[in-house]
């Protein structure tokens, strides 16, 4: 089920009469949460439910037998089961293809004839997220950071918690789980704030993403000739603008559902593009899966604490895996190498060439910063490397001879929202949404809640499926 | 934070600007309409699954749509068909579908527009690609989709500016944007559309008055004809021949009956018809291929002069009498049978 979607508006009314009715108590309104969790993921695939009681299963078993077993040797079986069977579902669903092609192509290499046909694997939806999240809990009970769900109840909900279930945020079980314990129920000013927040979730996705900037960025990644240098920068501002507001459209919808719930879900975005560098951008871009990356495999690979070699080649692999985690194909991989050679340079330029950060040279460098982003989203758009190499050069006037696909109006529309979210985000840098609701007045945040609504409803959407959610 | 003032506002803002957008959009002269799309398609072709023999299916182009009224026919048969034609397709996909994927063995009326039938088997060609979409998403449907379409009817039906219409009759915020042009980088050739046609949650579709009563509206519809007709590539008739008569066979093996019916054409689209696809060397040649029943407007003295406002296409009430008359002629010759029980 997709948030964008009336069956959803329907459904979540549903879900919060069951839950602010007093016919409940505490304990159902969970397993109430819990099922409507499954049906919320069942009405896209019910076969595939089965796949999240598994690996429920499997890391509940796993995460109660590491909190009482001492013996280490069975400490380490127990996480590698969890880990095997976690790993294996994400090997299998997402990568089955992806691993048989290169094998394919490795074994032709050599001269051996083999040409297997492609399996027909669905990919479920959200696994890798849900993945992450069961995976977080169990190599936390492993390394003792965290303690057991109380219940297979709590367990179970934190696996599935339906705002979050599909694209994050991905939750540690310290964060989701304790906030099971208790009977929650929404202030008041908690409920219309998350509904104001669900608003702009969907206006993000709905309005911005879809019907402003897909258009362009499909036409252009689409045309399968050699473009114009400006229809390229067009087209790959126009993704990068797309794939924002649609990935935190979804996780500022996910933050505000489960704030209508009483529930509080960690932040996934913080106005990434104007971020100072790619330390900063990974700070404040999918915050929960670079965190989650830093802690369960940048650190686990050695961090900085082995010298200056080691900790580039394990900034390298986590992001080149982290490419890999978004999708399986060789062009995600070459986003992530881009991002690790990016991170290397800035802790090179840090060492070899500090400077000082300041107003002036700051939005130089948010600007610069937001530029290279560009360059990346190339191969992440692209599904082929002809067609991203062909973008590279044209945006390079490497191709001169281009051609010409986009109307000026499109150009101009592009150019208007990427600026404006741009500015946006650099004069939100150092604040926060909340913040600056508090010293608007009412009329002026009823206007835009209204005219944000109103534009929603006329953009109707056909129901687009959020990007993350092939992740 | 008065956060309790704010939703008011918000709210009130809402339902006054919201409705504001409706009523104006009524006073342009727009209504509710439902949209043609793949879950209304899907809706249809789930029924396929219970069909008995004594079912007929619709497929084809739109002059099927168009020109075969479900309530003529079923006042004259007592069965209401199932219509799964497609505009602007080829039918030959949603047969392969029919023949492939169930066990279907009534009867099978597939509408011969020469330049669609005969066009591709190319699966990325439009005429090829736009029905296999509905193919496979009938196919893929997810129930999220079944119950969006279940809820999003009765807004349609009420609403005139939830309308799912592109191109000039457009009122989504993605048409109105698109309609905004500074200068001409690019240029775009394709004549402005205008949307002729109305549909029912059962895709029965009739013209819109407006097409019979307004020239200039025809007119523009005429010019968009002469583009495709202009840039629209050879028939590729041994490819599609040859894929259509592997299915009938089939089709015919297991006892479903097919009739071929080709809906009547005029003025300009007619003459690019007769020229590029003549009618000796392409549906004839079809007809005695197939060895099913056959029916062309041009071999009726009733259908001869039937004039299309849009030279494609028949008026509702043309479409009403072409429907009652060919079933009238297709009982007489056995080709269908009447449940009529009085």
């Amino acid at each position: 089920m997709l948030f964008n979607s009336l069956s959803f508006i329907v459904f979540l009314a549903i879900v919060l009469v069951l839950y602010y009715l007093k016919l409940l108590n505490w304990t159902n309104k969970k397993r109430m949460l819990l099922f409507v969790s499954y049906v919320f993921y069942g009405l896209w695939n019910p076969p595939l439910v089965i796949l999240l009681w598994i690996s429920t299963m499997v890391d509940w078993i796993a995460g109660n037998k590491l909190a009482k077993e001492e013996n280490q040797k069975n400490r380490n079986l127990w996480l590698l089961l969890s880990m095997s069977i976690n790993l294996g579902f994400l090997a299998f669903f997402k990568y089955g293809n992806f691993f048989l092609e290169n094998f394919t192509a490795m074994v032709n290499s050599i001269d051996i004839y083999y040409h297997p046909q492609k399996m027909d694997i669905i990919l479920p939806m959200g696994i890798s997220f849900y993945t992450f999240q069961t995976m977080s809990y169990t190599i936390d009970m492993y390394n003792r950071k965290t303690q057991p769900a109380k219940t297979f109840l709590d367990f179970a909900l934190y696996v599935t918690f339906f705002p979050q279930l599909v694209a994050g945020p991905i939750v540690r079980a310290g964060d989701l789980i304790s906030q099971f314990y208790e009977e929650k129920r929404a202030t008041i000013n908690q409920f219309i704030w998350g509904l104001f927040l669900f608003t702009i979730g969907l206006f993000e996705k709905v309005v911005l993403a879809d019907t402003l900037l897909s258009k362009t960025a499909d036409d252009v990644f689409g045309a399968g000739k050699i473009l114009n240098s400006l229809d390229s920068w067009i087209g790959t501002l126009a993704f990068s603008g797309q794939i924002f507001f649609d990935f935190a459209g979804y996780s500022t919808c996910a933050i505000g559902i489960a704030l209508m719930l009483g529930m509080v879900l960690p932040d996934n975005f913080r106005y990434p593009y104007a971020a100072l560098g790619f330390s900063d951008l990974w700070k404040r871009w999918h915050i929960t899966l670079s965190s989650w990356l830093k802690d369960y495999l940048y650190i686990p690979l050695g961090g900085n604490r082995y010298g200056v070699t080691r900790m580039y080649a394990a900034l390298m692999i986590t992001m080149l895996l982290g490419g890999l985690w978004h999708g399986a194909a060789w062009t995600f991989v070459v986003w992530g190498g881009l991002h690790g050679t990016y991170l290397i340079l800035e802790r090179l330029q840090r060492q070899y060439l500090p400077f000082k950060i300041t107003t002036k040279n700051g939005i130089f460098l948010a600007f610069l910063t937001f530029t290279c982003v560009n360059i990346t989203w190339v191969f992440f758009r692209a599904r082929e490397f002809s067609t991203a190499w062909n973008m590279i050069k044209s945006m390079f006037f490497i191709n001169t001879t281009g051609e010409k696909i986009l109307q000026s109006f499109d150009i101009i529309k592009v150019l208007t929202i990427i600026s404006l979210m741009f500015l946006c985000h650099w004069f939100m840098r150092n604040t926060s949404l909340k913040e600056v609701s508090l010293k608007t007045s009412p009329w002026a945040l009823g206007i835009i809640w209204a005219f944000m609504f109103l534009l929603i409803a006329i953009a109707q959407g056909s129901g687009e499926q959020f990007i993350y959610f092939q992740f | 934070m008065y956060l309790k003032q704010t939703l008011i506002i918000a709210f009130t803002l809402s339902v006054i600007s919201l409705g504001a957008w409706e009523f104006y959009w009524r006073s342009q002269g727009f209504y509710p309409t439902i949209d043609d799309n793949k879950e209304l398609w899907a809706t249809q072709r789930v029924r396929v699954e219970n069909a008995t023999n004594k079912d007929v299916v619709l497929m084809g182009s739109s002059r099927v749509l168009f020109d075969i009224q479900l309530n003529e026919w079923e006042n004259e048969t007592g069965k209401r068909p199932i219509q799964l034609a497609c505009v602007g397709s080829s039918p030959l996909p949603v047969f392969h579908d029919i023949v492939e994927k169930t066990n279907f063995t009534g009867t099978v009326l597939i509408g011969v527009t020469p330049g669609l039938f005969f066009s591709t088997t190319f699966p990325k060609a439009q005429p090829w690609e736009w029905p296999q979409s509905r193919v496979d998403y009938y196919h893929k449907r997810t129930y999220a989709q079944r119950l969006n379409h279940a809820l999003s009817l009765p807004l349609q039906e009420n609403f005139a500016f939830l309308s799912e219409d592109e191109g000039v009759d457009g009122l989504k915020l993605k048409e109105l944007v698109g309609k905004i042009k500074v200068g001409e980088r690019v240029p775009d050739p394709m004549p402005p559309f205008h949307e002729f046609g109305e549909i029912a949650n059962d895709r029965n579709l009739k013209m819109k008055a407006i097409t019979v009563t307004d020239t200039a509206y025809a007119n523009s519809i005429k010019k968009v004809w002469m583009f495709f007709g202009k840039g629209a590539p050879p028939p590729d008739k041994k490819s599609t021949m040859a894929f259509f008569l592997t299915d009938l066979k089939k089709f015919k093996a297991r006892g479903g009956k097919v009739i071929l019916v080709r809906c009547p054409s005029s003025g300009g689209v007619r003459m690019g018809e007769n020229i590029g696809l003549p009618r000796k060397d392409i549906y004839d040649d079809l007809v005695r291929q197939a060895r099913v029943k056959a029916y062309h407007f041009e071999d009726y003295d009733q259908f001869k002069n039937l004039e299309c406002p849009e030279w494609s296409h028949l008026s509702a009430t043309d479409a009403q009498f072409f429907t009652t008359e060919l079933v009238k002629i297709m009982i007489k010759d056995g080709a269908v049978t009447n449940y009529k029980t009085n």
